[in-house]
């Protein structure tokens, strides 16, 4: 993370979740200094005026940055800013390949699987396995099943991956974006062991060091310290949590 | 724009709302391209996953540049970085490249998924679970605000140009209705700038050529609007059959 000596212009407004670390452990593997900004969702702080200005869609991550035109962009949506933050400052190609090469495209395949697959899918399961305030099993098997079956699209890409990355020979951008979702199985409720080739990428992503140490940001990352709790002591934690807390407002106001 | 290029191959399965993403941008641009139309029965089957690992329409693939790609999102950029050369349908700055890339994936991981999942649970799933519904439901009527916010005093997303990620909320918002069950002149109230922006595309002659192809392509197949072969009652029938791989097609087609 950047120190105050060292001046960005790069804001990140985020929180500690599976979408917001893409973003900061993408920029700790490109050794860029940031400001942070901690977004505090049980004060419901994404959807103050001041946040919506940058994200009218009231999610985190979002960044601001000064374009190289001196005027500010502000953008959102995971998937997309990890995409300008490397089409603007991984020129060397350290996590991204060059625009127009097959493996530039290929990184975008897996890139939107993730936004529009793999997150999804997983967050439902989130839903209705741990937060809704009513037990719908099928909800659970099916988005537990949606998401086993996506863990198994990766682990059949790895099982064939020489360098045990999703895409070429390096880690990128698409291997940052699923980390975060994959790091989280337990909580999802679903098993990692299922998927060894998978389970192997999971490690081996933590020995770099802008993936350890972004993970950590805004504040301790705890999915994999949970990884020994037990499903009732997790059920627990959920229940105090503030997207429970917001699920059982939107009941009350029925 | 079409310089002597062979034509881009197009596998779809007609019911779905992503492929006609694809299409339809490939019409914008006047692209060659070719349709290999085949059933969902096939979807997670090869061929198709030789082209696709995650099994799931549509994919393509270009002979001029040997590409195969998936994900409707990620060809889409494809093909306009690859043929739009005239940014007919992106700009020619970089700041504005990205913010239209912002807005493709927020169709890609907030529209896309939300108008899914309400659709199944308003539609295809067996019992009613009014928890959920009300719970997807809520969730398009919150983006649809989104959208509704910032089309507010201006006709795209990005400037003052249709650019390739207003395209790509056509497929989902053109089958609101039947995601959310009500009627047709009903779908976007409360929401008049959406309402506006859609239609604005909808009567494109590209999007109407995509839908003549998407009809025919149907009943091709004996689909019914639902993506299900006529006579087959529900989902779980339709799977029933697909699992136990029996031939799905309408007797009368």
């Amino acid at each position: 993370m950047a120190d105050n000596k060292d001046p960005s212009d790069i804001h990140l407004y985020t929180a500690a979740t599976p979408n917001g670390i893409k973003v900061s452990m993408l920029l700790e593997e490109l050794g860029l200094p940031y400001k942070v900004t901690d977004i505090s969702f049980s004060k419901n702080e994404q959807k103050e005026p001041w946040f919506l200005e940058i994200n009218p869609n009231g999610r985190i991550p979002a960044l601001t940055d000064v374009f190289t035109d001196g005027s500010q962009i502000r953008l959102f949506e995971s998937g997309a800013i990890m995409q300008y933050l490397v089409d603007r400052y991984d020129t060397e190609h350290k996590v991204s390949y060059p625009r127009g090469s097959k493996e530039y495209y290929d990184v975008n395949s897996w890139l939107f699987w993730q936004m529009g697959g793999l997150g999804p899918m997983q967050g439902q399961a989130n839903h209705f396995f741990r937060y809704a305030p009513e037990k719908i099993p099928y909800g659970i098997n099916r988005y537990q099943n949606e998401t086993r079956r996506l863990y198994s699209v990766m682990e059949s890409q790895l099982a064939k991956s020489k360098s045990g990355y999703l895409v070429g020979d390096k880690l990128t951008i698409a291997d940052i974006a699923c980390w975060g979702w994959v790091a989280a199985y337990h909580w999802a409720g679903v098993d990692i062991k299922e998927f060894p080739h998978l389970e192997a990428w999971m490690e081996k992503l933590l020995q770099h060091p802008g993936i350890e140490k972004g993970r950590h940001v805004p504040e301790r990352h705890t999915s994999l310290d949970w990884k020994n709790l037990s499903q009732e002591e997790l059920d627990k934690r959920a229940a105090n949590s503030w997207v429970r807390t917001e699920s059982s407002k939107d009941q009350e106001k029925k | 724009m079409d310089q002597g290029l062979k034509p881009i191959r197009v596998w779809l399965t007609p019911s779905g709302p992503n492929p006609w993403k694809v299409v339809v941008i490939l019409e914008e641009l006047r692209l060659s391209y070719e349709v290999v139309s085949f059933k969902f029965d096939h979807v997670k089957k090869k061929p198709f996953t030789d082209l696709n690992p995650n099994g799931r329409a549509p994919a393509i693939e270009d002979p001029n540049t040997d590409l195969v790609l998936w994900e409707s999102g990620a060809v889409i950029t494809y093909l306009v970085q690859q043929y739009d050369k005239d940014k007919l349908l992106t700009y020619n700055t970089l700041k504005e490249q990205h913010l239209i890339n912002q807005w493709l994936h927020f169709q890609m991981s907030g529209q896309g998924p939300y108008w899914g999942t309400a659709g199944w649970f308003n539609v295809l799933h067996p019992e009613k679970v009014p928890s959920a519904i009300e719970r997807y439901n809520n969730q398009v009527k919150r983006v649809l605000g989104v959208l509704e916010g910032v089309l507010a005093d201006k006709d795209w997303l990005v400037d003052d140009k249709m650019t390739y990620a207003d395209l790509a909320f056509v497929p989902w918002n053109d089958r609101l209705e039947s995601v959310l069950l009500c009627p047709d002149e009903d779908k976007f109230a409360g929401f008049p700038r959406v309402k506006a922006w859609h239609e604005s595309m909808t009567c494109r002659p590209a999007w109407k050529r995509a839908m003549e192809k998407r009809d025919k392509l149907m009943d091709e197949q004996g689909l019914m609007w639902n993506g299900m072969p006529k006579g087959i009652k529900n989902l779980q029938e339709y799977e029933a059959k697909i699992a136990a791989g029996e031939d799905t097609t309408p007797k009368d087609s």
